[in-house]
């Protein structure tokens, strides 16, 4: 349900020292003119002290209702159920989360909960990476991975320490990982925070956006944990049915592994663009609106995640082409 | 022109609308309790107001940012806010900050007699009389929900995961868990302390019955349940969640275990979302997603009464004077209806 006045949600992650603190204070203390509140989490880097910050416990529930990698922070719903009673509106809500947590249950948070889904919804999933400290921090730490994974904007901190050529090597270790994040070079966080905050990249009509260049299957890997990229483009209108057979079973049986999905689809028979884009095993999807005029119908899909070479994705989607 | 308007909205208006008087607060009404012939109601811009027949409401600015929690406490009202601050409130204005969190929110407050109870965080904080330390309860996950039994021995605490229900014996506390996997908030003891129900994050109510743990569960909502109450002698736990307010049979060994609800004051479109016993009466008034409010016996043939029409605003609060002769009514905008029940007050 589109809804105007349904605040915005900003999801930050990051490891530790990475730079969220730097960039939550300058959220607090820059004259933006606007209201966002900051829920941050007691584990965070170190305390901040404002009126419009909110101290939470990250409580990693989990959903009684059968999707079994369906949890969701409930400390984020009572927080944000408190916030929404504000006499005074807020141009946004940013959330913290700690070093080592999974980006997964606070996005889903969104998709399950009614009433937060009712008066907020999930701007963008942002993440700030140790330009210096990264490649290293991939390699030991699967939590690195899923937060560049996961997100829509990534603020490559830290710049000014890094040669040149090292940055380069960074940026594409990134693009392995995730091929549609926006890649923000910064040194103290210093990006304009209208890059960073009310982005609307979780809406569906910006998965319009993704950039063809990214959508190029080109993937080698050292191992199996590794989250990878896959992405395919077909010209060939799909058969409605069969994918959502194909793409239906597959959340099902392996959202576990599938941290995002997102794709533009030409149906057969069909005017309109369909879009969908997905945490684990939920997803959302609409059509929007009509192809643009003199503009290729091709569809393209992207996934990221683990194992992803053992799912048959180039199978299950060339077997999705109508006859 | 405009007088015909005028007339037409005017009959729009039900009966309590056209005696009563409306406030326009401009912040949502969290909670709302009586002390006596006052009803005190919680906003979200921190303030706390006393409502009493023929006169403007009295203020108190309590809070810093919402007013999260509310209870009635002899005659003072005891408050949880977002400041992190419990308070204790008389009607005249007076605050006794009675323990200060921080930042950290003051989510549910509860009381019985003279003992004051608020949790934040993990933990329940009780004071008894004459004690300026609180005694502390620990859990596992951040508290959503507090109630003392009608007798005040026994506090239930709902969590993630079910309710701990804390036993009072020579001043000390023990746990006792009621376990259902879920996230379980707002909780209650039926009047004849048999049972605890409580509303979960699913659209579901969840109970137990307390001598064998038995497991009741409530399902089939459209959304979550926000707000239940006790009604009538048999008694009926009425939920809102529902297009109508849904009543479950306590009454019997089993309770509502096996047997249908019966559903009451139909909202058509609107979902209920706040419900009230009408004390010593088998009927319960059912606020909507649109701000309308019925008035319903528990007795499916009969029809409802329109006690206030749409203001496109869901309400948020209802309370009824302890002498049943007053009703407030609050909504997410901060409109408020202040009205006689009977048309001869």
């Amino acid at each position: 349900m589109e809804n105007t006045s349904q605040v915005p949600v900003t999801v930050l992650t990051g490891f530790l020292g990475a730079g969220k603190t730097t960039l939550l204070n300058r959220i607090l203390t820059e004259q933006h003119g606007r209201k966002y509140a900051v829920i941050v989490n007691e584990f965070g880097e170190q305390g901040i002290d404002n009126d419009l910050v909110v101290d939470a416990d990250e409580e990693v529930f989990e959903m009684n209702n059968g999707c079994i990698c369906c949890t969701v922070r409930g400390d984020l719903i009572r927080i944000l159920s408190g916030l929404m009673k504000r006499a005074d509106k807020l141009d946004a809500i940013i959330v913290e989360t700690t070093g080592l947590a999974d980006p997964a249950p606070v996005a889903q948070t969104f998709f399950v909960d009614q009433d937060v889904a009712d008066r907020t919804k999930l701007d963008a999933i942002v993440t700030v990476a140790d330009a210096v400290h990264l490649s290293s921090q991939l390699v030991d730490h699967h939590e690195a991975e899923e937060q560049i994974a996961f997100a829509d904007v990534i603020l490559l901190n830290k710049v000014e320490l890094v040669e040149d050529n090292d940055i380069v090597k960074v940026n594409d270790r990134i693009r392995k990982i995730n091929p549609f994040a926006k890649i923000i070079k910064t040194t103290r966080c210093d990006a304009p925070l209208d890059e960073i905050v009310g982005l609307n990249a979780f809406s569906l009509d910006r998965v319009l956006d993704i950039e063809p260049d990214f959508l190029e299957s080109d993937h080698d890997h050292e191992h199996d944990d590794d989250v990878t990229s896959l992405s395919f483009v077909s010209d060939t209108p799909l058969d409605m049915d069969k994918f959502q057979d194909w793409f239906g079973n597959l959340l099902r049986t392996k959202g576990q592994d599938i941290l995002r999905s997102k794709g533009i689809l030409n149906f057969k028979g069909e005017e309109e663009r369909y879009v969908f884009q997905g945490v684990h095993m939920l997803m959302d999807a609409s059509p929007m609106g009509p192809w643009p005029k003199g503009k290729d119908r091709s569809s393209r899909v992207v996934f990221i995640g683990r194992d992803l070479d053992n799912m048959n994705l180039k199978e299950g989607f060339d077997n999705c082409k109508s006859a | 022109m405009n007088a015909d308007l005028k007339t037409l909205q005017e009959s729009n208006k039900t009966e309590l609308e056209r005696r009563g008087s409306i406030f326009n607060i401009g912040a949502p009404a969290t909670e709302a309790v009586t002390i006596r012939d006052q009803i005190a109601v919680g906003f979200g811009d921190g303030t706390v107001r006393f409502f009493q027949s023929g006169s403007d409401p009295k203020t108190v600015k309590a809070h810093k940012g919402v007013v999260l929690s509310m209870t009635n406490y002899e005659d003072h009202v005891l408050t949880g806010g977002e400041d992190g601050r419990f308070l204790k409130i008389s009607s005249d204005g007076n605050i006794d900050e009675i323990f200060n969190f921080g930042s950290k929110w003051v989510d549910c407050v509860a009381s019985h007699k003279d003992t004051k109870v608020c949790s934040s965080g993990k933990t329940v904080y009780i004071w008894t009389k004459n004690k300026d330390k609180p005694q502390t309860l620990e859990h596992q996950s951040t508290v959503a929900g507090l109630a003392f039994d009608n007798k005040g021995k026994r506090l239930a605490v709902s969590r993630y995961g079910g309710v701990t229900v804390w036993k009072l014996n020579n001043n000390k506390w023990t746990a006792s868990n009621f376990t259902w996997k879920g996230s379980h908030g707002t909780v209650t003891f039926s009047p004849d302390t048999k049972y605890i129900v409580t509303a979960m994050q699913e659209n579901q109510i969840h109970g137990w019955r307390i001598n064998d743990k038995a497991d009741l569960a409530m399902r089939g909502y459209p959304s979550k349940i926000k707000s239940f109450t006790w009604v009538g002698d048999t008694p009926y736990l009425v939920t809102s969640g529902s297009s109508d307010a849904v009543c479950w049979p306590f009454d019997g060994k089993e309770g509502p275990m096996g047997r249908k609800p019966i559903v009451v004051a139909n909202g058509g479109k609107e979902l209920a979302t706040f419900v009230k016993a009408l004390n010593g009466e088998k009927a319960v008034f059912t606020g909507f997603t649109d701000g309308s409010v019925l008035l319903a016996e528990i007795d499916e043939s009969k029809k409802p009464i329109m006690i206030r029409s749409s203001t496109g605003s869901e309400v948020s609060t209802i309370a009824i004077s302890s002498d049943n002769s007053q009703i407030l009514i609050g909504d997410m905008k901060g409109s408020i209806l202040l009205s006689s029940l009977w048309a001869d007050n």
